[in-house]
């Protein structure tokens, strides 16, 4: 095994260990976090997009419309910068992470949301009201069950986005994967060690998802369900 | 009313002073995201006929590759390209900061086009081989006659969606000191920090600027040409 050492020293790794799984820990349950924050938050945005009152579904669509054209470095900066004039320095890094990052999934989470909930039967929707459900009862337990339903393959690949996503956040010094590889590139100047272990945790993460993704479908609809 | 027309006049001396320095910087972003894209474009389209031709082994290197692009965030790959590949002492692999930048995202925007372009040659009938193979086509006249020629036009909307991905991609370049939009906007920090919300804004309005109409042609593109269905983005 010793040749190895001179591409890949694991045993310097291994002295960072516990460095890789918090942060691995880290990127996981903030992006977690964000799913869940972003997708009620892309649940409401969803329904103001498609309201009817003009200023409500303009002013969904222009936000949806901004996030989607500036990059996320930049958004990240302006709730870094923003945040702390607008209501003082109240949050730390970490919350301010995760308010940038729900803020730029949830147009993204809004769009498939909308999608789905276009793609219901209106029988669906009329056969509820037949039964005297009133609109609030007709959305919540007719429509939205199936709209997401509809719609999972998407939203499991923006969440696959979101935690890749949460690696910019290092860059406004959250401690998360990334920042586990930049601090022990910054403590050993190693760099190949450091970026290509993160970059083997970060496809670990994804290899989960994958996993927990086929699983999600199989129960879904059954194996014939998969498209791909 | 007076505070507030002194305040726009303050703004606009500041859109004044800092427009030729942020259009200098999204001239560097343009060049940059479209050398990318038509390198990106061109292995992504090798890669996307490669995938459909029946090759076991072939598929299996692809999917892995599409895998490893698609796992990682692009920051690290970026990282990797800069800062591991000179350290593994080839010389040629030792990039400086422009080839870097250019390379990997070239490799980034090849991951999603291979994946567009091998779902637009599917999603092409299959009649439409057959009948050129029935006149008498071979295998290869027929894709590159018949099927691939069709298939362009069902991966312009999802390309479209994926410039936008790759133009957004190259503010993270800033990080290794090219000096692109972002880049020179934090340099316009330096030089007036007080303004340091209104400046993000303005950079923010030039990416939008650069942005939003190619995801409106997207948009258009969509209703002109039909989607694959899944665009898997």
């Amino acid at each position: 095994m010793d040749w190895l050492l001179d591409y890949y020293n694991f045993r310097i790794v291994g002295q960072y260990w516990d460095t890789f799984m918090l942060g691995m820990f880290t990127t996981m349950w903030m992006s977690g976090l964000c799913l869940i924050l972003s997708f009620i938050l892309g649940i409401g945005l969803a329904l103001a997009r498609m309201s009817r009152v003009g200023l409500i579904w303009r002013t969904a669509a222009a936000y949806i419309q901004f996030i989607r054209s500036t990059p996320l470095l930049i958004q990240i900066y302006l709730v870094y910068y923003g945040l702390p004039m607008l209501i003082g320095n109240f949050f730390e890094e970490r919350a301010t992470g995760i308010i940038a990052l729900t803020l730029h999934t949830a147009p993204y989470m809004a769009e498939i949301i909308r999608a789905g909930i276009e793609s219901v039967g209106k029988g669906q929707i009329e056969g509820a009201q037949s039964v005297g459900m009133n609109p609030t009862q007709v959305f919540i337990n007719v429509t939205l069950p199936q709209a997401i339903s509809n719609v999972i393959p998407p939203l499991l690949g923006q969440t696959a986005i979101l935690i890749k996503d949460t690696s910019l956040l290092s860059i406004i010094a959250v401690f998360e994967l990334m920042g586990a590889g930049l601090l022990m590139f910054s403590e050993t100047v190693i760099a190949s060690e450091s970026y290509i272990t993160t970059a083997v945790c970060y496809l670990a993460i994804y290899v989960m998802m994958l996993i927990f993704s086929g699983m999600v479908q199989t129960k879904l609809g059954g194996s014939a369900w998969r498209t791909n | 009313m007076d505070t507030l027309v002194e305040w726009f006049a303050a703004k606009w001396a500041i859109i004044d002073s800092l427009s030729p320095f942020l259009a200098q910087g999204l001239f560097v972003t343009f060049k940059i995201s479209v050398i990318a894209i038509i390198l990106g474009s061109l292995l992504g389209f090798v890669l996307g006929v490669l995938k459909i031709l029946d090759r076991p082994w072939l598929r299996r290197f692809i999917n892995f590759y599409l895998h490893i692009l698609r796992g990682s965030p692009y920051l690290v790959q970026l990282y990797i390209i800069y800062f591991v590949l000179p350290s593994t002492g080839i010389e040629w692999l030792s990039f400086d900061s422009f080839t870097a930048a250019i390379v990997s995202l070239s490799l980034y925007t090849s991951g999603y086009v291979t994946e567009i372009v091998a779902s637009a040659i599917l999603a092409v009938p299959s009649g439409q081989e057959e009948a050129a193979r029935s006149v008498g086509m071979t295998k290869f006249q027929a894709l590159f006659k018949v099927v691939i020629p069709q298939a362009i036009k069902l991966t312009v909307p999802p390309m479209a969606s994926v410039y936008v991905i790759v133009i957004k991609s190259t503010a993270i370049l800033s990080i290794i000191g090219i000096s692109e939009l972002t880049r020179q906007g934090e340099v316009a920090i330096m030089r007036m920090p007080g303004d340091i919300m209104f400046i993000y804004l303005l950079i923010a309005a030039f990416y939008f600027a650069y942005c939003y109409p190619v995801l409106r042609f997207s948009k258009w593109a969509e209703g002109r040409f039909g989607s694959i269905g899944n665009d898997g983005h």
